[in-house]
């Protein structure tokens, strides 16, 4: 179980996160949305004891993020939003490395699970290649294996999805349909309202570093009257886009070329 | 914590070595030879002090042991400079490893100690220090501890090897722990920090440059610890408390077999946990700085306020009489920009050539007093390397540090001579600088040189114009356009050139041949013939800078406009 309580992050006079409590419980995908800069990697960030907070606290499957902070790691998985990885080992040598640091036996049990991981997310092929010479979305694919060979109880994944192919899309959603229906904990933000709306259970709206809004799908349509999808959803309460500055934009770009 | 220190070296070191090669399709194969070849090097280094101490260790080994035996203190100025260097090379390391911790972020979230983490990276540092000296030294205490008759003699040489992991990891967390104080007083201190890690970094570069200085004029190479050992002894100590005499009179004791007193084994004890505890709250202090945000860098936070910002003109034209045209002016503009806002790049670029001036002109002072006839000549060559490295850093090394701009570049379609010339021209303010100074202490110290001195400070510029055009080829054909502006990078922290292989020794070297035996030249049709030759000479020196600039400006400019994404991205 992931619980936030009261997390408050604040660098010199800006406060990123404001007193944030909120709890996923076992079996729950919860998806922590937000505009651009509204705290939510901040928020990851302090649950994956990378960031210190200010005030508040978070536990981990219990563990606190403060005084037991390699525990609570030891359960967690995690994907961030831009994946920084050791370019000059492979990715077979990098995942390998990271079940020796998360104690896994060695042995043909951990190789299968390791290349069934590989095929699953097709980078098979390219496990034995230095991963500076990967795309964007392979390096998260091969960010997503290393979060999960460790078979953690909880995922924290920071735009998973963003720039991989529809197939790795679709696999990744059924791994992660997967392991919620085997009690996982997984805590995701994400752009992409539509997988939200698909995925999570439960769903977070934070903006200005607090939480304006959080609920079931069926929750959140009470609090935004007469809206029907999340995007709506998401929109009436953040504040949508400008119509008139984009009017006076394209007035003034005139006929592109 | 000490298996996950292991492991995390394991990472690092599988990182920099990799004596076998890739077999995925997508990375590139490198030959055995380059695979190989810093080993091969390293060994035939090995093999060469061997056997050199194989054949004469033998005819010198009684003077060696009588000169140990009458002071086991010998070698104590030598291992002293070992934690020296290493202390002045690691002043800023552990301070720009947690600065750089965002990039190490999947180290970060994994179950091991953050302390782990950091002390895995300071015992790194340590490693890439104690290559030369055990490189080095471990030859020669084996050839010795063969030819010696003393019974323990070969365990001289692990025992060197554990002095010297000592000596180095006494001056790099000292270092560190600086570096990290230093941060902390200036945390949020932009201006400040920036004055400071100018001066520290300066400081660092003139203290190394007067320690060769000290070597090659000192009666036993000391006068730098000098005031040290007063300061020792007015405060009680003797002069025998520092960790080169302990290291000394251990390995070097044993090697000639003297016997161990316990106040020695206790010295070297001390020293060795004092290491470690240093080691260890290095690692302590990276953590807090981490979690405080000392280094967080001031540009990713945000106002608490909404403040409108107003932009000014713009109109960047760092030098108008060189800017002609627009791309050569945002050139210059950039160049300096990036370099002025980085104290410790800026330093580093200005004062480091002072290395080279040392080793230069040095050398040559150490023979004797026949030499000062040249002093008028070998002070004004010490400019050339000024102009040349100038025109290398400016132009060469800034070129691969575009990295990732080159995309905007290409796809704005400049035209890249005039972005190399842009950047060629950004290094002449600092060469002019130079000549200023060069030109009063020469004014000063040798009145002869008058005459020549307009004809020294043109040449300096135009050796800059062609040095940075020479650079800026070799690093288009040979730059790591990923490396990034970092005395350490943080791929496997393995320090790396940015132009690699045979292009980076064109690009010191060349122009170093055309600097040096281009004014040499016409210093000497000066001095053998008439000052008014060297008058004569100056515009076919200028005119052959000018001509090579533009034809490497035009090669450089050609060969960025055709790099490959892949090279880049």
């Amino acid at each position: 179980m992931i619980e936030s309580l009261g997390l408050t992050k604040t660098f010199s006079e800006f406060t990123a996160v404001k007193d944030l409590s909120f709890k996923v419980e076992p079996g729950e995908i919860y998806g922590l949305l937000g505009p651009n800069g509204s705290g939510k990697s901040t928020t990851m960030k302090m649950l994956l004891g990378l960031l210190r907070p200010t005030s508040g606290t978070a536990r981990i499957a219990g563990h606190d993020i403060i005084n037991d902070v390699v525990a609570a790691k030891r359960v967690m998985g995690y994907v961030p939003e831009e994946p920084v990885l050791p370019e000059r080992l492979t990715g077979w040598e990098f995942i390998n490395y990271v079940a020796d640091i998360w104690r896994m036996p060695r042995g043909s049990q951990r190789q299968q699970d390791i290349e069934e991981l590989l095929t699953l997310l097709d980078i098979s092929d390219a496990s034995n290649d230095l991963i500076e010479t990967y795309s964007k979305g392979m390096s998260r694919k091969i960010s997503l294996v290393a979060a999960l060979v460790h078979r953690p109880k909880i995922l924290i994944l920071d735009e998973v999805q963003a720039g991989i192919d529809p197939r790795g899309a679709a696999t990744i959603k059924e791994i992660l349909n997967g392991l919620r229906s085997k009690g996982a904990t997984i805590l995701m933000s994400t752009h992409i309202l539509e997988i939200a709306e698909e995925l999570c259970v439960r769903i977070g709206i934070i903006k200005d570093g607090s939480m304006i809004a959080e609920g079931t799908m069926d929750e959140l349509r009470m609090m935004a009257e007469g809206q029907r999808n999340l995007e709506e959803i998401f929109l009436a309460l953040t504040g949508g886009p400008d119509m008139q500055r984009i009017a006076q934009y394209l007035r003034g770009s005139g006929e592109s070329s | 914590m000490t298996s996950d220190v292991l492991t995390l070296l394991k990472l690092d070191l599988r990182q920099s070595f990799r004596p076998s090669s890739v077999k995925g399709k997508r990375s590139e194969k490198r030959s055995s030879f380059r695979r190989l070849i810093p080993l091969v090097a390293l060994g035939s280094f090995v093999i060469g002090i061997s056997l050199i101490i194989v054949l004469v260790g033998p005819r010198i080994w009684s003077y060696v042991e009588g000169a140990v035996i009458s002071d086991p203190g010998l070698g104590a100025t030598i291992f002293n400079a070992i934690v020296l260097f290493a202390f002045l090379s690691s002043i800023m390391v552990s301070a720009t490893t947690v600065g750089n911790s965002a990039k190490m972020e999947y180290l970060l979230v994994m179950p091991v100690s953050m302390r782990s983490i950091f002390l895995e990276k300071t015992v790194l540092v340590v490693l890439y220090n104690s290559i030369l000296w055990l490189t080095i030294g471990i030859p020669i205490f084996v050839g010795f501890s063969l030819i010696s008759a003393a019974r323990l003699a070969l365990l001289s040489a692990p025992l060197f090897v554990f002095m010297t992991l000592m000596l180095v990891s006494l001056g790099v967390s000292l270092g560190g722990l600086i570096g990290l104080i230093f941060t902390r007083l200036l945390a949020g201190r932009r201006a400040l920090k920036q004055v400071g890690y100018f001066v520290l970094s300066g400081g660092a570069i003139i203290f190394s440059a007067y320690w060769y200085y000290s070597i090659y004029y000192g009666d036993s190479g000391g006068q730098v610890f000098e005031w040290l050992i007063n300061l020792a002894r007015s405060l009680g100590f003797s002069s025998n408390i520092t960790p080169g005499y302990a290291a000394s009179v251990l390995s070097l004791g044993l090697l000639v077999g003297l016997p161990l007193t316990v106040q020695d084994i206790v010295l070297a004890l001390a020293f060795a946990l004092s290491s470690f505890a240093l080691l260890r709250a290095n690692s302590i202090l990276s953590e807090r700085a981490h979690y405080s945000g000392w280094l967080a860098v001031g540009s990713k936070r945000s106002s608490k306020k909404l403040v409108p910002v107003l932009h000014p003109m713009w109109a960047p034209r760092a030098i108008p009489i060189a800017a002609t045209n627009t791309t050569i002016g945002v050139s210059i503009w950039y160049n300096i920009t990036s370099v002025r806002r980085e104290a410790r790049v800026l330093s580093q670029y200005l004062l480091g050539p002072v290395r080279i001036v040392i080793w230069i002109v040095l050398p040559i002072f150490a023979v004797g007093e026949q030499s000062l006839v040249l002093t008028p000549y070998l002070l004004a060559v010490a400019l050339i390397p000024f102009a040349i490295s100038y025109g290398v850093y400016f132009a060469g090394y800034e070129i691969v540090y575009e990295g990732k701009n080159l995309m905007n570049l290409q796809l704005a379609a400049a035209n890249m001579e005039d972005y190399v010339k842009g950047k060629i021209y950004s290094a002449l303010p600092f060469t002019l600088g130079a000549t200023v100074v060069f030109s009063i202490i020469i004014a000063f110290l040798s009145q002869s040189m008058l005459i020549y001195l307009p004809a020294i400070a043109a040449s300096s510029l135009f050796v800059t114009l062609a040095s940075g055009a020479i650079a800026a080829n070799a690093a288009a054909i040979g730059g790591d356009f990923k490396a990034e502006r970092m005395i350490l990078r943080q791929r496997g922290s393995a320090a790396q050139m940015p132009i690699r292989g045979w292009s980076i020794l064109r690009a010191q070297f060349a122009p170093m041949l055309l600097g040096f035996g281009g004014v040499s030249l016409m210093l000497a049709v000066g001095f053998f013939f008439n000052p008014l030759f060297t008058y004569l000479v100056l515009p076919v020196f200028s005119i052959v800078c000018l001509q090579i600039m533009k034809t490497y400006a035009h090669g450089a400019g050609v060969k960025l406009a055709q790099i490959e994404a892949t090279k880049y991205l």
